[in-house]
């Protein structure tokens, strides 16, 4: 029996080409809603990691995820030029506006005073992952081992082929920030920055440069890769500094 | 002889103005389908590096990683260094000779060509990541990182797309054309990106905000990852 929606197509053939077109447009609206329908309900059934964090505070009374992100499980990788990743090869160079430059190979960075401790990280696309235990070093430490002279008021980060992320001295040197090799006990992945890489938390995360080749403390700032190409120059994740 | 009025002498000038305009539609047609054709090898790369590259955020679109972890009998700190390295292969059972070997602390490092393994203590993580060709091809191509030449190939190409554009839009006459779908269509195309800048407040939008003490946030820009 005809469907009484339907026109006579036998009847009139002439009609069967715009019906067989409505049809497949109809047909194909619909998938795409229900797509969309299922892409949103799934987004929206594994967002409860965002809500457990929107709920919590730190320690200093801030809010535990700053505005705009949302809480992934585990690092994306976000690209970038890598260095070999090979602890063999690693060496840090700690200069600038400091008494005693040096030069740390992987073995001696190990036998620095080594630090573990959770942290949450914020990237400036809008995702979170949070409390990760990350080892190393403090960037206090290596500071002090140089010996920063007076006048010292940002740092530097440096890494492979050129990559730099500035940050205020006096923010970098306080005790979550490292130069860091092992996130929840394992070794960093190449595309997360073996063998070393930097950690400032409180600061969007390209601040924490990947394949870490130097420390530089200065005293005239010096914006970094990022810094010059359009984003924030302090990067702090509660103000939302993203962009320039 | 009887003398011709001149407006209807067939100068070449005339010939050419008439011939141009009853043909014109069809050579924009014709040169339309061959800058197609030329295009769509280049089409492909830009289009499907520009939808990985859009969803970077959900996978690398360069290569394939992994990393798997297992634990093995732990390797004697009191052991020198090419012993616990040796000590390390053999555990692990892993085919091959290592490119790299190092031991640093607690940690014992075999590097492969594609893969890696990192012994502490008795732990052992393996990280490996292999090319997606395509893709990193297509990517390197369309991030334009090896410059040179291909400046002036993406510009040919842009070029070529702004025609296929254009000529597009007069391809057909009269209500399959610009007259009634045409234009109606145009105007739709145009009215998703004006239509995006006014509703998210373009690109001074996060600025703004900011400047705004206490204002809501609304941010879940994806900006080109650093």
């Amino acid at each position: 029996m005809r469907d009484p929606d339907q026109p006579d197509l036998d009847a009139h053939p002439e009609l069967r080409r715009g019906w067989d077109r409505r049809q497949l447009l109809r047909s194909a609206a619909a998938g795409t809603a229900l797509l969309a329908l299922g892409g949103a309900l799934y987004r929206i059934a594994a967002d409860d990691l965002t809500r457990k964090a929107r709920a919590e505070k730190r320690t200093d009374g801030r809010a535990r995820l700053p505005p705009g992100q949302r809480v992934i499980e585990k690092l994306k990788d976000m690209g970038g030029d890598p260095g070999d990743g090979q602890a063999k090869s690693f060496r840090l160079r700690v200069h600038g506006h400091v008494k005693t430059p040096y030069e740390l190979d992987y073995a001696q960075l190990l036998k620095l005073p080594q630090v573990e401790q959770t942290a949450d990280v914020h990237c400036v696309t809008g995702w979170t992952v949070i409390g990760a235990l990350f080892k190393g070093v403090q960037l206090a430490t290596l500071a002090e081992k140089a010996g920063v002279k007076d006048g010292v008021r940002h740092v530097v980060l440096e890494a492979a082929h050129g990559y730099t992320a500035n940050a205020p001295y006096a923010e970098a040197i306080t005790p979550q920030n490292l130069v860091t090799y092992r996130m929840n006990g394992k070794p960093f992945a190449l595309q997360h920055g073996a063998p070393v890489r930097g950690l400032i938390p409180d600061l969007y995360f390209w601040k924490s440069a990947k394949w870490l080749t130097g420390i530089k403390f200065v005293k005239d700032d010096e914006p970094g890769y990022w810094e010059v190409r359009g984003y924030h120059n302090h990067a702090d994740p509660w103000k939302e500094e993203r962009y320039a | 002889m009887e003398k011709v009025p001149s407006e209807t002498v067939a100068s070449p000038g005339n010939v050419v103005l008439t011939t141009i305009k009853k043909r014109w539609r069809a050579w924009l047609r014709a040169l339309h389908r061959d800058v197609g054709y030329l295009a769509v090898g280049l089409t492909i790369i830009y289009a499907v590096s520009g939808l990985a590259i859009n969803h970077i955020e959900d996978w690398d679109p360069n290569f394939k990683t992994y990393e798997k972890s297992y634990t093995i009998e732990p390797i004697d700190p009191a052991l020198e260094d090419d012993a616990a390295v040796a000590l390390a292969l053999e555990r692990l059972k892993v085919q091959g000779t290592p490119r790299s070997t190092y031991r640093a602390g607690d940690e014992v490092h075999l590097d492969f060509d594609s893969k890696r393994f990192v012994v502490i203590g008795d732990q052992v993580t393996e990280q490996g990541r292999s090319s997606r060709f395509f893709f990193r091809v297509a990517n390197w191509l369309h991030y334009n990182r090896g410059k040179k030449a291909w400046t002036y190939v993406a510009d040919v190409y842009a070029v070529l797309l702004l025609y296929l554009a254009c000529s597009g839009l007069f391809m057909l006459k009269g209500k399959l054309g610009l007259r009634w779908r045409g234009a109606l269509l145009v105007g739709l195309g145009a009215a998703v990106p004006i239509g995006y800048v006014v509703w998210s407040g373009g690109p001074d939008a996060a600025n703004k905000q900011r400047a705004a003490p206490d204002a809501p946030s609304t941010s879940d820009e994806r900006p080109d990852p650093p």
